[in-house]
């Protein structure tokens, strides 16, 4: 038993070793070790495509994955308090969104927003005052965000309702008999009660943002997000450069989770 | 301000983007699938039943993807399970926070990097050879099902690993000291007391996996070689190779069908086994 | 920014002749003389003399190249970024198709792409394509092209594209493996692949290539669109599908591990395995095939259009053309450039096939590229 958890392990960070050991090729190709080097860190970090890339994964994920946590959070909540059909409505959609695959979310939003921007730009220009340089609606990384909230909200949605679904009814009665106004209530007593669930939700929205490469891949227009990076430089080869990056990132996040680590036990001791 | 109304408002800014970004998109493609292909390629405005009738000339595909989705449902839930039984209750408290960590850290690295590093060790420098070294000779493992196989396994284990664990870690350790008090075995305690409260864990596992299976393309054009098509392939070609949009947004409207009508089973199944509760929560 | 190395005296005054008539511009004078090199060594070297970017205008600090695999000397891109400030993404695609369906969709974000002589009349059809406005590209130096290799760049009289390289579509096979018995048609490719060869073929991903030399198996045109011929490539691919290795365009990998055997392959990519592992030899199907021409081609609404004329113009110069030609091994249609190249790369007979091999070679035709059927045959091998 326990040899099978470590063969698991082997499996799971054998091609993270791979990478990592590449990373510090001191060559250019990815099949032979020619030497040890740090050269490609310093490559990949000087490299204005890839710190560029970067800030604008990181801007989406953050961005989207608030936006998902706030709104999906008041959509939840909201949810609590409809019945009927509006309701099979609703349920409906967020089912549909959490299932349907990437690559049809990607292709379905590319298709449509396209088709919509085809026909609301003329009338942008048309519509502009005279002498203004009219704004042009396209692919980017607007539309990316949007996408990516979406997908993110439903799952959102789904986490914090199952949390509220937990909570007692009787408590929220007891503050709105204690005259606690509806606000009051959901400021004192249920968001405390929710907000385990909601981090979860904003974290799992950052990581499939930051990692998404199928919706991007479609919707990102002249956006270029790390994955989309990775993707079209690893055409030509995986270089030590790529290696160099994936590491980095894997690093960073290790540290930031120990990091949050730390802080979450610090807290019930406090 | 009614009760009633600020549900509404709260509700409000989801449903419009919804509206928006998934009602619209959905819409469009299903406009597109009676449309026709453009000479040049793209859409143009029609309403045909073509692109349907012309679905059996992407069979293989829908085939394919019908066999891959279970199967590698299955196949990651063998591996998954053991690994989330010997955390969630064989693993001493201390070091099960780091182990479970451990199981999603190699995931921050893009999945594509982690194709190519597994192209690497499948291919004939890699394992074949450490293989041919201990005297197997011949094994080749790179474009094959096989690769595919591992490849997804691998990239889905954590997500099959994490409901498993939790749904086992709620369990009462004291059920299993009573089980086996009352002199039980231990696989006999296993078979009746943990197995069926691990199974909402397990249908949740099983379902998350399957939905991303059943579109899935990457791992299999890198692993597979080209040669394993399925209808993530299927779609990516239609779009960026033959730039056929009408028949495209059919191939995937017929997936969502396809998705919406097992996926919806599924659920049925799992909630005939009175199992439904933890269930109704994931969805 | 430059930096050829050795120049010839004759070479020497043949540039400074030209440069004194005004033929080329400073810049390329200085380029290929060294002298550029020498300019910019002495200006770092004065503080406060170097200009910052060594370019007359500022040209934005970023220009995104869409091209294919293995097809530059990343050196080239470095000394560009050097001169003019400006760094180089390149995007690499794996078919001309591909190319197309993202410029389609738009916001495609590129500023250089790399189009191949039959899909550029479909880009001007589909106004996806810039007229080139020859005065940014002082190394454009028409009358040294072969015309036969630049003449599609240039449609309705309007000049879109310029030329890049040109090369064959063959295979190339590991002679190590093929028995003695060495392969020369495309018959052999088929037919071997079924049997010696089996489980260590590759083809490309890629409808014109993969179909177009099924056909040829049968003696038909490389561009045909007839349903009964196209019925036979067909039967043929499905036949061998269980003998292939893989179906990729990135064959490169696989022939040098030792895993494939047998490939599909580019003048280039052909040169590159050979010069490393001699054993692999790059071979042009008698029966005929492909012959090509890549061309540089600027989008429309290309976001740094300055930038896109300064690398066109930077990769035209001869003596960076004759780098890159070192480096990737594909032919030029530049006779400037073919100057500079010496004569080992000038009689290479991957490069330069044998007269009677290239005549039996086509053009790819404009029809391959929007034909559903060509598209649809592929994907039915591909899930066959």
């Amino acid at each position: 038993m326990r040899l099978y958890t470590v063969v698991v392990y082997l499996f799971l960070y054998a091609p993270i070793a791979i990478i990592a050991l590449f990373s510090f090729n001191a060559g250019r190709h990815a099949s032979q070790l020619q030497g040890f080097s740090t050269q490609w860190y310093a490559r990949a970090l000087k490299n204005p495509f890839v710190m560029d890339a970067l800030e604008t994964s990181l801007i989406v994920a953050f961005v989207s994955a608030t936006l998902a946590s706030v709104l999906g959070t008041l959509a939840a909540v909201g949810l609590q308090g409809i019945r009927g059909p509006a309701r099979t409505v609703f349920d409906a959609i967020i089912y549909v969104a959490v299932m349907i695959p990437g690559i049809v979310i990607g292709i379905a939003t590319l298709i449509a927003l396209v088709t919509v921007f085809e026909v609301l730009n003329p009338w942008l220009a048309a519509l502009w005052p005279e002498g203004a340089q009219p704004p042009r609606l396209s692919m980017g990384i607007g539309s990316l965000i949007a996408a990516h909230t979406m997908f993110t909200m439903a799952l959102v949605i789904i986490i914090v309702r199952a949390r509220l679904g937990t909570l007692e009814q009787a408590l929220a009665e007891a503050s709105a008999d204690l005259y606690a106004t509806p606000l009051g209530t959901f400021r004192q007593v249920t968001l405390p009660l929710i907000a385990p669930a909601i981090l979860a939700g904003f974290l799992l929205s950052f990581t499939f943002s930051f990692d998404d490469f199928i919706i991007a891949f479609f919707v990102a227009g002249s956006e270029t997000t790390l994955p989309i990076y990775v993707f079209s430089s690893i055409r030509r080869g995986v270089t030590p450069e790529i290696n160099a990056i994936g590491t980095m990132v894997m690093v960073a996040s290790l540290v930031l989770l120990i990091v949050a680590q730390l802080i979450l036990r610090r807290g019930p001791r406090r | 301000m009614t009760r009633q109304e600020r549900n509404w408002l709260l509700v409000a800014p989801a449903g419009a983007w919804f509206l928006v970004m998934l009602v619209l998109p959905l819409s469009v493609v299903l406009v597109f699938s009676f449309g026709e292909r453009g000479p040049a390629g793209g859409y143009v405005p029609a309403f045909t039943l073509e692109q349907y009738a012309n679905l059996p000339a992407r069979l293989t595909a829908f085939k394919n993807t019908l066999i891959l989705a279970p199967l590698g449902t299955l196949a990651a839930l063998l591996i998954a399970y053991p690994l989330a039984y010997q955390l969630a209750v064989r693993t001493d408290p201390k070091w099960k926070t780091i182990l479970l960590v451990l199981v999603i850290v190699p995931f921050w690295t893009s999945i594509l990097i982690r194709s190519y590093a597994w192209i690497f060790i499948l291919g004939g420098r890699g394992l074949p050879a450490l293989l041919e070294a201990i005297g197997i000779e011949g094994v080749r493992l790179i474009y094959t099902p096989l690769a595919v196989t591992i490849g997804i396994v691998y990239g889905y284990l954590p997500l099959m690993v994490f409901p498993i664990y939790v749904a086992l870690d709620r369990l009462d350790k004291r059920l299993l000291e009573a089980s086996s008090d009352l002199g039980a075995r231990p696989f006999r305690t296993f078979l009746q007391v943990t197995l069926p409260l691990s199974i909402p864990g397990v249908a949740t596992g099983c379902l998350l996996v399957f939905i991303l299976l059943m579109g899935e393309f990457l791992i299999p054009a890198l692993l597979g070689g080209g040669k394993v098509f399925f209808v993530g392939n299927a779609l990516v070609d239609l779009f960026l190779q033959s730039r056929n949009w009408a028949f495209g947004s059919a191939v995937a409207f017929t997936l969502i069908v396809i998705m919406l009508v097992t996926v919806t089973i599924y659920m049925r199944l799992i909630a005939r086994l009175r199992l439904g509760r933890d269930d109704a929560q994931i969805m | 920014m430059e930096d050829n190395g050795h120049i010839s005296k004759r070479k020497f005054m043949e540039e400074l002749r030209r440069y004194q008539k005004g033929s080329v511009t400073r810049r390329h004078f200085l380029g290929v003389t060294g002298l550029g090199t020498a300019t910019a060594v002495l200006g770092a070297a004065v503080p406060g003399l170097r200009p910052r970017p060594a370019f007359a205008q500022d040209i934005g600090d970023r220009v995104v190249l869409a091209t294919w695999p293995n097809y530059h000397d990343t050196a080239n891109f470095d000394a560009f970024t050097d001169a003019t400030g400006a760094f180089v993404q390149v995007n690499v695609f794996g078919s001309n198709e591909e190319m197309l369906a993202k410029l389609q969709a738009g916001g495609s974000g590129w500023d250089v792409f790399v189009p191949t002589n039959y899909t550029i009349t479909t880009y001007v059809g589909e106004d996806l394509i810039e007229p080139l406005d020859v005065s940014k590209l002082p190394n454009y130096d028409p009358a040294a092209f072969d015309p036969r290799f630049a003449d599609a760049g240039t449609v309705d009289g309007t000049l879109y594209a310029v030329p890049k390289n040109w090369g064959t579509t063959g295979f190339a096979v590991n002679t190590a493996h093929d028995g003695g018995t060495p392969l020369a048609t495309w018959k052999d490719f088929f037919d071997r692949t079924k049997t010696d060869f089996s489980g260590r073929t590759m083809v490309h991903d890629y409808q014109l290539t993969t179909i177009g030399n099924a056909l040829k198996y049968f003696g038909y045109s490389f561009n045909s669109v007839d349903p009964a011929e196209l019925a036979d490539a067909e039967k043929l691919l499905i036949e061998v599908k269980p003998h292939l290795f893989a179906i990729s365009s990135d064959y490169q990998p696989a022939m040098r591990s030792g895993d494939a055997w047998l490939t599909m392959c580019w003048t280039g990519d052909g040169k590159q395995m050979n010069s490393d592992m001699p054993e692999i030899a790059y071979v042009l199907g008698r029966e005929g095939g492909e012959i090509w021409s890549d061309y540089y081609a600027i989008p429309k609404g290309a976001p740094h259009r300055e930038a896109a004329y300064a690398l066109i113009n930077h990769m035209l110069d001869p003596a960076v053309n004759a780098r890159e030609v070192l480096a990737h091994g594909y032919p030029v249609a530049d006779a400037n450039t073919n100057a500079l190249l010496p004569a080992e790369i000038l009689n290479d007979p991957i490069l330069y096939p044998a007269q009677e091999l290239l005549d039996a070679l086509e053009f790819g035709a404009a029809a391959t590229l929007t034909d559903p059927n060509r598209a649809e045959l592929l994907a039915r091998f591909k899930s066959a």
